[in-house]
């Protein structure tokens, strides 16, 4: 396949394009979801193909086939050159692309199990078991596991010598309770919802999970929200728990920092940015604690790889710093408008999608509490536990997120359960009302599998390491 | 764009070689190319030309799926032992109905030739059209125009064999100023029925009409939801309440409501995949014929979509709503929602309202919070007016509401009695079909800076 790809290059190059590279992606997956001890399905996805990407005329052309013959890459390679001609048509300034090395490597996924080796009769059998275990209650009405693998070979060549190879392999796992008592529903998941956690790791990162440790929790809380009182609606002090604290950061950081965004070629879906480029390294985004870096190159972490769809090596970079707004996420296009390279961010959704600027592993770095202390030095306030709703303006001001469940936190100690809890507020004002941080004990990567971007839709696989963390001041409790 | 024969002759030739009690193949082609602008430039432009080919084999009760994006007859063959590997490997599922028997399906004329040959070319001269209406107020336009084709074909061992080719076309525009936005969009099955010029215009019109907005305190008011915003309230609504999966589970709000009165009477709404005003289409990826169902009627909660595994945990039959088989565990969906239409011509609603604001549409809706009570969240976007006195007499900063649908609808004062077809999340098989709806009180809990 190299060969046929470097072809292509060498055709393109041929044409007079100012730009090409060549992606092949080889992607499988096996997805496994269990209900009341039953397996409701169990699939494996293989798809394969080449996406092509061209600059011709200062303009952009990109082109996807499943066939891998010679002749139908070719005829591929052809139509992006065409399509990119005919974005010319509407051009202002050339496309130009921030310099970078041609990296000549390979990259792959340290893990110790291959999930897609392992037999199934172990992964249903832990579901089912999990799930036997959450339904011994009359009250619960639904019981749901799922696991889910994905394995994942890219090759990239460009025109400008480039030639890279990573396997990826990604794994993630989780289970959930519906309790019902005639009126109401409730929800409670472990370890996170939407699918539990994911993470660039093998089988291991499953079975670590220990799902029959925490069987009987989310059951007895599912239970307990049948009974919980509405969040009240009022301004206090909130401590968010790390898995909403992960949405948190995707939400209010994450997106914004995204440089397409604020350059508005979003707009037209996800929308823009309030952190726009004259508020680069002025912005007092969070307070003096927030510290926050998107980090590709985190071991085992969802939203880590070694080289981005347009080949540029994996990084570390700052985002905010002491609270204030200092980096972007980047692409070769975008980075030069801020006199910088590449801050390697660029990740397609497969063979047949455009690299778009995507979250890699965006990281509120661990403060200095205990959580038991930060609790303990609470005087009323709620905590919230695990994501259920999520809603944000399109510029990422105003944001809504529920949470699963809440418990009052009165004289330093969790209280009573609230049911449908949510919060509200403006992000720069959230995050300057931040005024203590979880330290390295709490602070755990969680993975996002379903990041959605772009036109056609994209899903990006991608990851915030977090721990929980205090904010002051906060309206809570509209649900109605 | 392969053509039935030749499709289905290769898919029959590799089911004929299947080892299971059953085996099902659904093909899903398609040719697309979009294009999307920004600055009043195209900044991406993309063509993808791919396949999914899913196999469902089932040993007695025992059910496994594979699929691949290559035709490949080593490719399918492989695809079709591997499901049958990761059946053997399964326990057996009491809820699994078995596959379908052979129906008659509706024909329908879905195909366009026009909108499946429009080119890279044809496409960036339509966004030149959207370009130079907003030149003329000095403002940029953001958006896509997106064509595409594509063949859907389902055969079992039962003997279905079902083949529908579809072309479909869309369009959105959002037009900014400095302080503004204004939004318009189109779908259709036939390009030519987008008139890029007028919906330009429109866009363009909204975005000078909300010019330096003013700010007004969250509150009840009363409200004109335009057709995107009400597709936009009745996708979550459709998703998290209206199929098999949320119904049986009781986390929808319809579960114990059946037969009572939930909206007002003037609130009906449906899906019908059969109405050619629709993106309409013949039937389900079982290759179950669609039929029409009845969500709420005058107000009355009625019922929801059914898919065989659905419908066999539930004791109901199939209403022909089954998404494909890898993703099957979420139950059945509907693709072609309608809310039926009232008899208050559209130029007209914001004249009866004394003081209350009109919503073009809505952003990142979330109908998670409680879904019993069906309550959604969701911010304004892309042209907010105010209107006094029975006019619109300016823009507003966007506002965002946390509102049930239920109490929300029980307000309703008036439907259009046009309707538009507005794109959803799943375009390329169905849309929403819905009027411009007048609300007596709706939510709006908090405010932003734009």
């Amino acid at each position: 396949m190299k060969e046929k790809l470097k072809e292509c290059v060498h055709w393109l190059r041929g044409k007079g394009v100012n730009y090409a590279d060549c992606r092949y992606v080889r992607r499988e997956r096996e997805l496994l979801k269990v209900s009341d001890g039953n397996v409701d399905g169990m699939s494996r996805t293989r798809e394969v193909g080449v996406g092509i990407r061209v600059v011709a005329e200062g303009a952009w052309g990109f082109a996807a086939t499943a066939n891998l013959t010679a002749a139908e890459i070719k005829k591929t390679a052809t139509l992006a050159l065409k399509i990119a001609k005919a974005s010319a048509m509407t051009k202002h300034e050339p496309v130009l692309l921030a310099e970078q090395e041609p990296f000549v490597d390979t990259y792959r996924t340290e893990f110790q199990k291959d999930p897609f080796e392992v037999p199934s009769e172990d992964k249903i059998g832990r579901l089912v078991n999990a799930c036997d275990a959450l339904r011994k209650s009359k009250k619960i009405k639904t019981a749901e596991g799922s696991m889910d693998f994905y394995r994942t070979g890219k090759l990239f060549v460009s025109t400008e010598g480039a030639e890279i190879e990573q396997d990826i392999l990604e794994s993630g796992a989780g289970i959930s309770v519906i309790a019902f008592d005639g009126k109401e529903a409730h929800r409670r998941s472990y370890p996170n919802s939407f699918g539990g956690d994911y993470a660039t790791r093998g089988y291991e990162f499953v079975e670590a999970m220990n799902f029959m440790d925490h069987v009987d929790r989310i059951r007895e809380e599912a239970i307990d929200l049948l009974k919980a009182a509405p969040c009240p609606d009022t301004t206090t002090t909130v401590v968010i728990g790390g898995q909403q604290m992960a949405l948190q950061v995707h939400e209010s950081c994450g997106h914004p920092t995204e440089l397409d965004r604020v350059l508005g070629t979003e707009i037209s879906l996800a929308g823009g940015s309030f952190m726009t480029i004259d508020k680069l390294n002025k912005l007092k985004y969070g307070s003096d604690i927030v510290n926050i870096v998107a980090d590709a190159t985190v071991p085992g972490a969802l939203g880590s790889f070694g080289y981005d769809d347009e080949g540029v090596k994996a990084q570390r970079n700052q985002l905010v710093e002491n609270g204030r707004f200092v980096g972007y996420l980047s692409s070769r296009e975008t980075a030069p408008v801020i006199n910088q390279r590449s801050s390697g961010a660029m990740r397609a959704d497969g063979f047949n999608r455009l690299p778009l600027i995507r979250m890699t592993n965006i990281n509120l770095e661990p403060g200095s509490w205990e959580l038991d202390d930060l609790i303990a030095d609470t005087k009323n306030g709620i905590f919230f536990d695990i994501n259920k709703s999520w809603s944000i303006d399109d510029k990422r001001l105003n944001f809504q997120f529920g949470g699963e469940c809440a418990w009052e936190i009165k004289n330093g100690k969790l209280g009573r359960m609230f049911k449908n809890p949510t919060y509200t507020g403006i992000t720069p004002e959230f995050w300057n009302s931040c005024d203590a941080i979880g330290n390295k004990n709490h602070w755990h990567v969680w993975g996002i599998p379903n990041c959605g971007k772009g036109e056609p839709m994209q899903s990006a696989h991608v990851a915030h390491g977090v721990a929980p963390a205090r904010f002051r001041n906060v309206k809570v409790g509209v649900s109605k | 764009m392969i053509g039935r024969e030749k499709l289905i002759a290769r898919l029959q030739q590799v089911l004929a070689k299947s080892s299971a009690d059953q085996t099902e193949i659904v093909y899903v082609g398609n040719e697309s190319g979009l294009t999307r602008y920004a600055n009043s430039y195209i900044h991406q432009n993309v063509y993808e030309n791919d396949s999914r080919i899913l196999f469902r084999s089932a040993l007695e009760r025992k059910v496994g799926v594979a699929s691949c994006n290559s035709l490949v007859v080593s490719d399918l063959r492989k695809t079709l032992e591997d499901s049958i590997e990761i059946a053997r490997q399964q326990p057996e599922n009491p809820n699994f109905p078995g596959l379908p028997k052979p129906a008659k399906y509706k024909s329908l004329d879905t195909f366009d030739e026009t909108t499946a040959g429009f080119s890279p070319r044809d496409r960036a001269r339509a966004v030149k059209k959207v370009i130079a209406q907003a030149d003329r107020k000095k403002f940029t336009v953001a958006g896509s125009c997106a064509t595409s084709c594509a063949e859907i074909a389902v055969v079992n061992s039962l003997g279905v064999e079902a083949y529908q080719p579809i072309s479909s076309a869309s369009v959105s525009i959002i037009a900014m100023s400095d302080s503004s936005s204004g939004y318009a969009a189109g779908t259709s099955r036939k390009v030519t029925e987008l008139d890029f010029t007028s919906l330009a215009k429109v866009a363009v019109d909204k975005c000078d009409r909300s010019q330096k907005p003013r700010q007004i305190e969250p509150g009840e008011y009363e409200v004109i939801l335009e057709p995107p915003a009400v597709s936009e309230l009745l996708e979550w609504v459709n998703y998290v309440g209206l199929g098999a999966k949320p119904f049986v589970q009781k986390t929808s709000f319809l579960s114990g409501r059946i037969g009572r009165k939930i909206t007002s009477e003037k609130v009906t709404l449906y899906d019908n995949a059969l109405d050619v005003h629709s993106a309409a289409f013949p039937f389900d990826f079982e290759g179950v014929p669609k039929q029409k169902v009845m969500f709420i009627d005058k107000g009355v909660a009625k019922g929801v979509v059914y898919d065989r595994a659905w419908a066999k945990k539930a004791g109901k039959k199939s209403t022909g709503h089954a998404i494909t088989a890898d993703d099957s565990s979420e139950g059945a969906f509907g693709l072609n929602i309608f809310m039926a239409p009232g008899t208050t011509k559209r130029e007209t609603m914001v004249g009866k309202v004394k003081r209350g604001i009109l919503v073009t549409r809505f952003h990142y809706i979330n109908g998670l919070i409680d879904t019993r009570n069906m309550v959604l969240t969701g911010m304004t976007r892309d042209g907010t007016f105010l209107i006094e006195n029975g006019e619109i007499v300016g823009g507003l900063k966007n506002l965002r509401f946390t509102d049930s649908f239920t109490r929300a609808f029980k307000s309703t004062v008036a439907m259009s009695r046009e309707t538009e077809r507005v794109n959803s999340w799943w375009s390329a098989v169905g849309c929403m079909t819905v009027p411009a709806v007048h609300l007596g009180s709706f939510r709006f809990s908090g405010k932003t800076e734009f």
